[in-house]
């Protein structure tokens, strides 16, 4: 591995593994993944229910912790940090948009997507300016006020986006982004989370089920009883949504 | 059936920790309604018991006429004893006085309701053989006393306590000087030996007689009768009414309760303050029960409507959750016995330093478990059944559909009886007359309902108090703080209830404590006028009016006034119909020298003072304290008959004066009545004034040096005695502390209970916070805000209503007990009960913020 390469790289498994234990038995949810990601890179995860891609998309967000191997972020071993300089990682570095929105329901668009700032303890003035522009990239001017019981699922997923990228994380993380909303609202947000990956230079990982979700990313990673089995990489910023079909039917055979 | 007590059961299983916290809520609910009861029956009680083993096992007893002020006569024993029916007829005379060694550093016998400040050696004169049938004599060593010798038995506590033995001496002050008694037998402690708190002793009569100069005189004449016409009541109301017409007017055949009513009516400013108590308990109490149970429900609202969607029908509904109630709140109040129990044992104890102290009764009995049981098990159904109905009411699809709710606006309709509630209360209490026996249940009934409406207002007030709280907690816990203080405004009706507790409870202590410092302050106020002076000398036995004379003639002595103090009956038809107590203290002054002294403050609204003290130097005449004018109806101008040694007398009314001294009548008459009316003199206390330049300790050593070994006079300051007094009040009140503490306890977990559930709901939201970059101090921070904003809706609002209520409690107690108080403010007790608040909901907040911090994120954020 060059040099080049090696500065390009944000993320970076080694031999991760994750077993839960449950009484006597082991569930072996991943098993030795070794994965690298790019900075800039959209990295899609495919695999059939149980495969393992939360889990290794919780491992790579500090949400949960390897039973064996390292995840690097940035070079940093996340196993050598604490959980209050983890923490700090994820609202510095990370952003994570989830299947269900996880907004907080008492708090509007502007203030959901300010959230991470707020934590960190950030003076509204601070920050203002930059959350109204995010949701104008997400298209929610109009709706800055409203509260997440008063918005679709497809707007709530736009505000989730908004706050995975307020803090300009080097990697947003999503499990299944689209898996709740319909296919149009699929699309748009699609669209919009590489648009926006695009502009930051922002790394994605992103699980999904849906190949044409899938087709948005520079690479399809395909998971199986928590191992790598495959990629594809794409061109020109897709990957072809025939070929992932192909892939997919070629491991259901 | 089956399967809805499966499901029930399955449910309160996988549940424990929810179903833990429901029951502890039940159980101090139970526990807190349980320990009042107990307290307040062991109270009246132990009282009664007091009294039934000092008057035994007679059932009839004869007292002094109230037509005359003598004792009986011995003359009247064989009479009596010759009525049919009665088979033992025991006399008995009872004089106060003290052993000689502790004439020095006695204090004057101050009663305030029916507490003493030291005490007299109550001294009975019995007939050794009959008086053990009427009686219960547990010797615990020696032998009775035998007739006509100078022998006495003692109860043995008191016996260790002054260091006697068996076959000492004990010597006791007489009006020539000290007799001495040998002791010959020492009681166990019950019975007889509880009489006067345990300072007594029993001698036989004709020795007691003698030296104390009352030979041929009796107080009572106690009747055993057969046991035929004691287990009946009409034999025994027929032996009662031959016998008053056997001994007419010599003298008054009672049944022996009449003095443990009369007791207990002196104990009736407690027992109102313990019953409101009790009220309020079972109010928190079911607040409590409501909060966990209306929360359980309503968050299994989507559950309800998955089980209504699988075919399950609204009964069936309805009964799952009522079944998981009953099992809850069936454990969750069998446990609060226990500890209701333990806490009523606490109580007692506190009590015991203002009341009687008399171990062995604790007044359990199965009706009060009943009805603590009752209110845990059925509060609990009641507010479950109010949340499951609602449940049964939503459509399968609806209920699925819930979600979680950012925040719910109160209905206006419930706010607006809310205001309704208050002023009602408000109006009844200050806008309407009541007559006296409908005052405490309207104003206890007006008083809940204020704190009802109150209550109801809070949905209205979280919407702006909010705002005040997120301002301090954004101020304590920054950003994250913001957002605990906001979660209030999600779960309204939770945030009431739990506001609500920690209104009742601050309401509590701030109204308590700010009478307990208006009534120390005008205590304090009417010791400096009316007693006035610098010292006090005084003397078990009354002291000649010429010793006045000496003291005045004492270095530094400015002035020195004298009063008298006899116990007098009035004649029943002064007083209004069914008045039991008709005994009132009389204190006779020499108004010239006592005004130079000394003040009285009169309390009629057209009161002349100048006017009042001339009519009553005038002669006939009396004073009476504002008590006795609330009590008899009695005003300036009206007349009032003492009976006197020398018959019926009527006396004018020359003015209505501030007193504190108790429940009992007191009455102040000039000494030219005393000569004239009662044919007495003398001085059982001279209040002295200190002359500018001399200080009072130094007057009070010349007069000791002078005259305390010769005549047992006492001394004390003013100071010293005010001292004494107002740290009597100050224990009274403390019983009242320590159920505000209780109060508190309750909020306390209401806080508890209400931020577990909030937790325990939101951590799907927690997690969310966490995946985002919120730290584990940062949560718990944020829960320690939605406390903080619990404790300042709380704390406004009790500081509201303790303001309110105090106000109140000042007009019950004027308007029940006939005091004078008036409110005053006092920032205190205010700052004591918003400190309070503050710090309950803090740290009832450290277990559920913990419990936050804990959150797993992936368990957290992982399924819808
Ligand atoms: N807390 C846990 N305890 C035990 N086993 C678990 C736990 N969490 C996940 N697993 C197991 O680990 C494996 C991988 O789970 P994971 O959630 O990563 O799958 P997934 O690929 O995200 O599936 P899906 O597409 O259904 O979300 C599964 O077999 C699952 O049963
Ligand atoms: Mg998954």
């Amino acid at each position: 591995m060059s040099v080049e390469t090696l500065k390009n790289e944000v993320l970076r498994t080694e031999h991760l593994t994750k077993i839960y234990r449950m009484g006597e038995v082991d569930v072996v949810a991943l098993r030795d993944v070794n994965f690298a990601v790019r900075r800039g890179e959209f990295v899609a995860i495919m695999g059939a229910s149980g495969s393992g891609k939360s889990t290794l998309l919780h491992l790579l967000g500090g949400l949960d912790t390897p039973t064996e191997g390292e995840v690097y972020l940035n070079g940093q071993a996340l196993s050598k940090l604490s959980d209050d300089q983890i923490t700090l990682l994820r609202r510095q570095k990370i952003g994570f948009i989830f299947q269900f929105y996880n907004l907080l329901p008492t708090l509007n668009a502007v203030e959901n997507v300010a959230l991470p700032l707020m934590i960190d303890g950030q003076h509204p003035s601070q920050y203002q300016a930059k959350v109204t522009e995010l949701l104008h990239l997400v298209r929610l001017e109009g709706r800055e006020t409203h509260r997440p019981d008063q918005l679709s699922g497809g707007q709530q997923q736009r505000v989730a986006i908004a706050r995975a990228f307020v803090n300009q994380p080097e990697i947003v993380l999503a499990d299944e982004p689209t898996g709740n909303l319909d296919s149009r609202s699929g699309k748009a947000i699609l669209e919009l989370l590489k648009k926006v990956c695009k502009e930051f230079r922002t790394t994605v990982v992103m699980v999904t089920h849906d190949p044409k979700a899938a087709s948005y990313a520079d690479r399809v990673v395909f998971l199986k009883d928590g191992q790598i089995l495959n990629e594809i990489v794409g061109q020109n910023g897709r990957v072809p949504f025939e070929q992932i079909m192909d892939f997919m039917a070629a491991l259901e055979a | 059936m089956h399967a809805l007590w499966f499901i029930a059961l399955r449910n309160l299983s996988q549940r424990k920790f929810r179903a833990f916290l429901t029951a502890i809520g039940v159980l101090l609910g139970v526990s807190v309604v349980l320990a009042i009861e107990v307290t307040n029956q062991t109270t009246i009680d132990s009282l009664r018991s007091v009294f039934d083993r000092a008057a035994g096992q007679a059932s009839l007893l004869v007292i002094p006429s109230s037509q005359k002020d003598e004792n009986l006569k011995q003359g009247l024993l064989p009479t009596v004893q010759s009525v049919k029916g009665v088979a033992v007829a025991a006399p008995s005379l009872r004089v106060n006085t003290l052993p000689a060694d502790e004439a020095g550093d006695w204090q004057i016998a101050l009663n305030l309701n029916g507490v003493a400040v030291g005490s007299f050696f109550l001294l009975y004169g019995i007939d050794p053989a009959l008086d053990p049938q009427v009686r219960v004599y547990v010797l615990a060593e020696g032998r009775m006393p035998q007739a006509g010798r100078y022998e006495i038995v003692l109860p043995r506590k008191y016996a260790e306590e002054k260091k006697l033995r068996l076959g000492n001496g004990l010597i006791l002050l007489t009006p020539q000087g000290t007799a001495r008694f040998k002791i010959t037998g020492l009681l166990a402690n019950e019975g007889v030996a509880l009489i006067n708190d345990g300072v007594v002793g029993f001698a036989p009569l004709k020795v007691v007689q003698e030296s104390f100069h009352l030979e041929g005189q009796l107080d009572e004449i106690a009747i055993r009768t057969s046991e035929t016409i004691s287990s009946k009541p009409a034999l025994l109301e027929e032996l009662k009414r031959s016998l008053q017409q056997r001994i007419g007017k010599n003298g008054d055949v009672v049944y022996p309760d009449s003095r443990g009513v009369v007791v207990s009516q002196m104990l009736a400013t407690y027992q109102l303050g313990l019953s409101f108590f009790s009220i309020i308990a079972i109010f928190v109490g079911s607040f409590l029960v409501y909060n966990t149970f209306s929360m359980t429900v309503s968050e299994r609202i989507r559950e309800i409507g998955m089980l209504r969607a699988i075919g399950m029908s609204r009964k069936q509904v309805l009964s799952t959750v009522l079944i998981e109630a009953f099992v809850v709140a069936f454990f969750g109040s069998l446990a609060g016995i226990p500890l209701g129990i333990l806490l009523a044992r606490g109580l007692i104890r506190m009590t015991d330093a203002v009341i009687t102290p008399s171990e062995e009764v604790f007044s359990l009995s199965v009706p009060i478990i009943l009805e603590a049981l009752a209110v845990g098990i059925g509060v609990a159904l009641l507010s479950a059944l109010q949340p499951a109905i609602r449940a049964s009411r939503i459509s399968p699809l609806e209920a699925l559909r819930v979600r979680a709710k950012s925040d719910t606006k109160p209905a206006k309709a419930i706010w607006i009886t809310g205001f309704c509630l208050i002023a009602f209360g408000y109006f009844v209490i200050y806008g309407m007359s009541w007559p006296e026996h409908w005052m405490f249940p309207v104003g206890s009934i007006a008083v809940l309902t204020i704190f009802l409406g109150a209550t109801l207002t809070v949905t209205l007030a979280i919407q702006y108090l909010e705002l005040i709280s997120r301002r301090l907690a954004a101020k304590a816990y920054g950003s994250e703080g913001r957002l605990g203080s906001a979660n209030v405004r999600r779960t309204v009706g939770r945030t009431t209830l739990t506001v609500a507790s920690l209104m009742v409870s601050l309401t509590m202590i701030i109204s308590i404590n700010s009478v307990a410092t208006s009534f120390k302050k005008d205590m304090g106020d009417w010791i400096d006028s009316a007693l006035g002076g610098d010292l006090y000398v005084r003397s078990a036995v009354t002291m000649r009016q010429s010793f006045g004379n000496q003291l005045r003639s004492v270095p530094g002595v400015a002035v020195v006034t004298p009063t008298r103090v006899l116990e007098v009956r009035v004649a029943p038809e002064s007083l209004p119909k069914d008045t039991l107590q008709n005994e009132f203290y009389l204190y006779a002054i020499d108004p010239d020298t006592f005004r130079q002294i000394a003040d009285l403050q009169f309390t009629d609204a057209q009161a002349d003072p100048e006017a009042s003290w001339a009519r009553l130097k005038r002669g006939n005449a009396v004073f009476i304290s504002n008590v006795t004018a609330e009590r008899y109806r009695l005003k300036t101008g009206d007349r009032i008959t003492i009976l006197t040694p020398r018959g019926k007398h009527s006396f004018t009314i020359a003015g209505v004066v501030l007193d504190f001294t108790g429940q009992r009548g007191v009455m102040y008459t000039s000494y030219q009545d005393l000569q004239t009316y009662f044919g007495e003199s003398g001085a059982d206390r001279f209040t002295l004034k200190v002359a500018p330049g001399y200080s009072v300790d130094q007057v009070a050593a010349e007069i000791e040096s002078r005259y305390q070994k010769r005549r047992h006079i006492s001394l004390q300051s003013t100071r010293e005695f005010k001292q004494s007094v107002l740290n009597l009040v100050e224990s009274a009140f403390r019983l009242f502390d320590v159920l505000g503490l209780i109060g508190i306890l309750i909020g306390a977990l209401g806080v508890v209970n209400t931020l577990t559930m909030n937790v325990i709901e939101r951590q799907r939201e927690i997690g969310a916070l966490r995946s985002i970059g919120m730290t584990r101090l940062q949560v718990m921070r944020m829960i320690l805000a939605e406390a903080l904003a619990h404790g300042t809706m709380g704390g406004i609002y009790g500081l509201l209503f303790g303001f309110l209520i105090a106000q109140v409690m000042v007009l019950a107690m004027n308007l029940m007990i006939g005091y004078n108080l008036s409110y005053k403010f006092n920032w205190q007790p205010f700052l004591i009960g918003l400190v309070i608040a503050f710090l309950v909901a803090q740290m009832a907040a450290i277990g559920p913020a913990q419990r936050a911090a804990r959150v797993n994120i992936i368990e957290a954020i992982k399924h819808e």
